[in-house]
């Protein structure tokens, strides 16, 4: 064979050998592939909630498939009541059905828990990557503002986004993900230290790679793992400062569901009606695990040095 | 994975060490007779004399006893309250619920609500409670004072014989609004001293006393300080170290954590059968409740809601105690606001609208409806179900007549209002069942939840045209003038204060009843006006919330339990355990 | 290194001015004042608008924001605009009870998150992995109110080793431990599951590393691999986020606080907050940025101690 013809052979071929790699190292990974249908499931339902599975608030009734209750009815009288055939997870403090508002309830907390992670996870790569390789004033200023963000806890951030900005979802998503990014800059910021400090980053440089280049192709796809398994853990979080958020009037307001207001609510009858926060506890805990498998497997895919 | 063992079992040492670091000593009850001296005020030949009495009294008393004899344990209960923490102890100062029960324990006042059973006065630091005399039209009211009332020590100042001087410089400092939150009680008051044991306080506008011994009670102003620690220490210093004369004193305060109080040795009603209570500030309720489950706590504030009750009254050793004053929930309506300017859109509400429903939010025994402002249930002058009914007020539920008033408005499809709540049970649950109900009728509600502080500012800056307000006022001139008299119209009256719906139909009457000498014929004129409001439908009484706290029965407070203004079951030099 | 140092504590200057500027406007911006917070519903209008006045409340805002840098710069923190005491001392106070909780809370997280995570990335897709990860899942969702309860029930009311509530006397060693254990058990589980998943992570990506392969085929033993040279490559993230943790905590710490009843810094802000305590809000937000650009530094010096490679 002539070094010509593996010249023109050889890129197509690793192309189509790494992309088979990916798939090949997913499909492997049964537990990835089991959160990506977790995820995909939770997703379906709170995309299509409002028009499949919940008898909706106004109007439309559409027959519901999972929920038979209209999550903001109130029966008074059967407030509290324990979970039985009629109603899968019980009723509320107001009565009304958890399992309808845990259903329509997964719009909101999914919204907050992937778009605050968003924001704060893209925030604080960027901030912590250009920290980390540029290194001098780059440096030092931006960490110095991931100081002053870190300075603020989640209550103090949402009063300042409230004050600046007004009431609304999606002010509180922003908000949530402020206060979220300083962690993803910082873990950013010391993983580029440490991979910055590798010999393939001097060599890239040595050959003269421009600094977007290695900044893209060098240091991000190996500090990407990281990033990953961090948003995967701070999806909870997230779903569950809405609550904190909520109470002092930044984002949703009640009757309309979401699983951190619905614990939160719940938290003052414990002993009465666990049920009350219990489910929407599980329903945090079944999307983070969906979310952390996939982020795992996805982690797997990024990592470089697994493709080697 | 062996270094992993072995700090998982260091670990575990370490917690068990920790568990290990509580003695687990044996208890041992005793009965011990005490002695206590009584000081009791008796009258011989018309001079009143000190005399000090013996007593005794049998304690139980727990002994912890241990391989080294430790000393004996004073006996302290343990109370805890769902406050965050401290606000103020200076009693005239003193708002917050928390705040309220510590200077009920330390203060006295000229005449106070019998312990337990907030519908009765009888005399505190006065010696009976006076009948008032008519000078040059001017109300005059002599009050006696006890002798022998000590003024606790403190750092600054030793003990001392309270006298008409503390008093009069009390209640001055209670009608200043540089030193007192309740300055407004006491516009239009003389206080003078006689002599050192006789006080005279002249009304220029004589009034009732259903009206006037409020002002002189064991109650926001009408608490006595004691004037010499208090110039001593100063206004600031004052609010964490107060001086008084009541059962227990200020020992010390951790902030967020409790404050301490010991008993008053030299208290003029008999030495407190308790040596301390502390006053731990928990405001978390299941906390409260595994606390005193643990029987790490001995009182605890419980949980507004009817199962909670029934739940913990099944717990061994734990009772359960709901009682009064009831503060009070009502929706006032905005009277200048479109589309509730229209009497029959406020109407259409008030049918729409069902008290059990919101009733069934708490529950029984905790909270009860209520027809009238003024809740009839502790305070004359309100109205009671069978009255409303008979005068056709009661506007029981009725969907079909509320559309047609609708209807007859011009809104036959509703209309839609904004409200802020605060994020509180007790204003949240009433906000979101008036949403769900009024729904029904087209009406759509949207709420707006803010913290507590919030909501307080705002509705008083006119944003809200439904406010639902959840308030306890001693007596049914407060209520009305503060809610419903012209002058108090939020932002623009004269005094702004609490008057949301903007009303200005019962001026007349409120102020009629105000200086009305004769009870009936006052609370005649207190009907009047709430039938007025019924009829105007300026407001929707919806119902009273009652305290509900939980003890462990070996807690005996000493009195019978039916309403307390000081909100807390009220521990007194009675209060005793009885192990 | 020493110019290093110096660069850092010269840029906490503006750092704190940033931080104190936005919470001190901010919290003026928002509805509500101490006046009306610490008077209560029933004060009549003249004596809030009085209590304002003494408060100097009604000053304009610029002087009051100079007459707090003033005091700030001479060291004085000032009295709560509620109860009326010093705020340092306040703060002497509650500050132990924070920092005993922190430090005790990193130290449970972090002995057991780091072997844990060690682990189940060694023995990656195996059961133990699974089990691991899904038990540290299970530690991220539940709330630490939740948890805080559920470690009540079983160690306080259940086994009755160590007391449910309360902060327990400092003065006294044992009752402080025995008080101190159940809250620093619960947020060191909570914090256990992240440090647990980001070790894993770390370790993954550094076992795979070639310098790994060659100390395997130098045929050193495998304990020497994974600790001496495996774990000291993957630190970095770990310190990084056990900073994070150790920052979040003082101030984050309310929920867990709240549940035991603790006296701490996060629940004087959070009720400074809502009592609308402006001097004790500024005041705790300077000891808190204090705490966190201490933090920083210290974890940012770390990392070129256990990565030797990382210069500053």
């Amino acid at each position: 064979m002539s070094s010509k013809s593996l010249g023109v052979v050889e890129p197509t071929f690793r192309l189509r050998s790494q992309k088979q790699r990916v798939i090949h190292t997913f499909l492997r990974n049964r537990t990835a592939i089991l959160g990506l249908i977790l995820t995909a499931i939770i997703l379906l339902i709170a995309f299509f909630a409002d028009n499949w599975f919940v008898a909706l608030p106004q109007g439309k009734e559409p027959t519901p498939l999972l929920a038979h209750y209209n999550p903001l009815l109130q029966d008074t009288r059967n407030r509290l009541s324990p979970p039985d055939e009629d109603h899968l997870m019980g009723l509320d403090s107001y009565g009304r059905d958890i399992w309808s508002r845990i259903v329509y309830g997964a719009r909101v907390s999914l919204l907050v828990g992937v778009s605050s992670v968003a924001i704060g996870g893209t925030l604080g790569l960027i901030m912590g990557l250009l920290a980390g390789y540029l290194g001098g004033l780059v440096e030092n200023t931006l960490m110095r503002v991931v100081d002053i963000l870190m300075a603020f806890p989640s209550l103090i951030m949402g009063l300042m986004v409230l004050a600046v900005l007004g009431s609304g979802l999606f002010n509180m998503i922003l908000a949530i993900g402020i206060v979220l990014s300083p962690t993803f800059a910082r873990v950013a910021h010391s993983a580029t230290l440490s991979v910055k400090a590798n010999e393939f980053v001097e060599a890239a440089r040595a050959i003269g790679a421009s600094r977007m280049r290695i900044m893209r192709v060098h240091l991000l796809p190996n500090i990407l793992g990281e990033m990953v398994v961090l948003a995967s853990i701070w999806i909870a979080t997230a779903i569950r400062v809405e609550a904190n958020l909520s109470f002092i009037g930044l984002g949703v307001s009640p009757p309309t569901p979401a699983w951190g207001s619905m614990i939160r609510d719940g938290t003052s009858h414990l002993f009465d009606a666990p049920w009350e926060s219990l489910y929407p506890g599980l329903a945090i805990l079944i999307t983070v695990l969906a979310f952390n498998l996939l982020g795992d497997g996805l982690r797997d895919i990024l990592d470089p040095r697994l493709q080697r | 994975m062996k270094r992993f063992v072995i700090i998982a079992t260091l670990l575990a040492t370490v917690l068990i060490l920790g568990a290990c670091a509580q003695p687990t000593p044996e208890v041992v009850e005793k009965e011990v007779i005490v002695t206590q001296i009584v000081k009791e005020t008796v009258i011989v030949e018309g001079t009143p004399q000190v005399v000090e009495k013996k007593v005794e009294v049998t304690k139980i008393i727990k002994e912890v006893v241990t391989a080294t004899p430790v000393p004996k344990e004073p006996v302290v209960l343990r109370y805890a309250d769902k406050a965050a923490d401290l606000g103020t102890m200076d009693p005239h100062f003193a708002a917050a619920t928390n705040d309220r029960n510590l200077v009920d324990m330390i203060f006295n006042a000229l005449v106070r609500y019998k312990p337990g059973d907030g519908t009765q006065f009888e005399p505190d630091l006065a010696e009976e409670i006076p009948e008032p005399v008519i000078v040059d039209g001017k109300q005059v009211w002599t009050f006696n004072l006890r002798r022998g009332v000590m003024c606790h020590p403190s750092e600054q100042v030793p003990a001392y014989e309270l006298t008409a001087d503390d008093v009069v410089f009390s209640l001055k400092k209670s009608a200043n609004p540089d030193t007192s939150a309740y300055a407004g009680d006491y516009n239009g008051m003389t206080v003078e001293k006689v002599d050192d044991y006789t006080v005279k306080i002249t009304m220029e506008q004589p009034i009732s006393p259903v009206l006037f011994l409020p002002k002189v009670a064991d109650y926001a102003g009408g608490f006595i300080i004691c004037q010499k620690p208090y110039e001593a220490m100063g206004a600031e210093e004052f609010k964490t170290h107060p001086v008084g004369t009541g059962p227990f004193m200020f020992d010390s305060y951790s902030p967020q954590e409790k404050v301490v109080l010991k008993a008053n040795d030299n208290y003029f009603r008999g030495r407190p059968l308790l040596d301390a209570v502390e006053y731990r500030f928990m405001p978390e309720l299941n906390s409260r409740e595994l606390g005193l489950r643990s029987g790490e706590l001995d009182v605890i504030n419980g949980a507004a809601e009817g199962q909670w009750v029934r739940r913990m009254n099944q717990e061994d050793g734990i009772r359960v105690d709901v009682y009064g004053v009831g503060e009070v929930a009502t929706i006032h309506f905005n009277l200048t606001v479109p589309p509730l300017d229209d009497v029959r859109v406020r109407k259409a509400i008030a049918y729409a609208l069902d008290r059990d429903e919101f009733l069934a939010l708490f529950g029984e025994p905790v909270a009860a409806n209520v027809y009238s402002a003024v809740p009839a249930q502790f305070l004359p002058g309100g109205l009671t179900k069978k009255e409303v009914d008979e005068l056709g007020l009661e506007y029981p539920l009725d969907l079909d007549k509320a559309k047609a008033l609708l209807a007859e408005a011009g809104y036959p499809d509703g209309f839609s209002l904004e409200v802020v709540s605060s994020e509180r049970e007790s204003y949240l649950k009433n906000y979101q069942s008036m949403q769900a109900q009024l729904a029904k009728v087209g009406i759509d509600i949207k709420i707006n939840t803010v913290d507590h502080s919030s909501m307080h500012k705002l509705i008083r800056q006119d944003v809200n045209p439904i406010v639902i307000y959840v308030a306890w006022r001693p007596n049914a001139d407060v209520y009305l003038t503060r809610f419903y008299h012209s002058d108090s119209i939020v932002v623009t009256g004269a005094k702004p204060d609490t008057n949301f719906s903007h009303y200005t139909g019962i001026d007349d009457l409120i102020e009629q009843a105000r200086v009305e000498l004769d009870p009936d014929k006052q609370i005649e004129l207190w009907k009047q006006a709430q039938i007025k409001l019924l009829e105007d439908m300026v407001s929707y009484p919806l119902q009273y919330q009652n305290q509900v706290t939980a003890r462990r029965d070996y807690v005996d407070y000493g009195h019978e339990l039916k309403s307390v203004l000081a909100l807390y079951p009220q521990i007194t030099e009675n209060t005793r355990i009885v192990k | 290194m020493l110019k290093y140092l110096a660069t850092r504590l010269a840029l906490t200057i503006p750092t704190f001015l940033a931080v104190l500027t936005l919470v001190f406007f901010v919290v003026r911006v928002i509805p509500g004042d101490p006046a009306t917070a610490a008077l209560g519903d029933y004060a009549s209008q003249e004596a809030v608008e009085a209590l304002r006045e003494r408060m100097g409340l009604n000053e304009p805002l610029y002087m009051q924001y100079f007459q707090f840098l003033g005091d700030l710069a001479r060291g004085d923190l000032g009295k709560s605009m509620i109860t009326g005491k010093e705020i340092s001392g306040m703060v002497k106070q509650v500050l132990p009870y924070t920092l005993e909780l922190t430090l005790s809370a990193i130290i449970v997280g972090a002995l057991l998150g780091i072997p844990i995570g060690i682990h189940t990335a060694r023995n990656s897709n195996t059961l133990v992995d699974y089990i691991g990860r899904i038990t540290s899942l299970a530690g991220l969702s539940v709330p630490a109110f939740y948890l805080g309860i559920l470690v009540m029930l079983l160690f306080a009311i259940k086994l009755k080793w160590f007391p449910a509530v309360g902060g327990g006397d400092l003065s006294d060693w044992k009752s402080n431990l025995s008080h101190l254990a159940l809250p620093s058990l619960t947020l060191g589980l909570i914090m256990t599951a992240s440090v647990t998943r980001l070790t894993r992570s770390a370790m993954l990506n550094v076992l795979n590393e070639d310098f790994i392969r060659t100390a395997r085929a130098k045929g050193l033993s495998e304990r020497v691999v994974v600790f001496r040279h495996a774990l000291r490559a993957a630190l970095v993230p770990i310190v990084s986020i056990i900073g994070i943790w150790a920052a979040n905590l003082i101030a984050d710490s309310v929920l867990t606080e709240t549940v035991f009843a603790r006296p701490g810094l996060g629940k004087m802000l959070v009720g400074a907050i809502m009592q609308r305590d402006y001097t004790a809000l500024q005041s705790v937000m300077v000891i808190y940025t204090g705490f966190v650009v201490i933090i920083n530094l210290l974890t940012d010096l770390v990392y070129s101690l256990v990565d030797p490679r990382i210069t500053h």
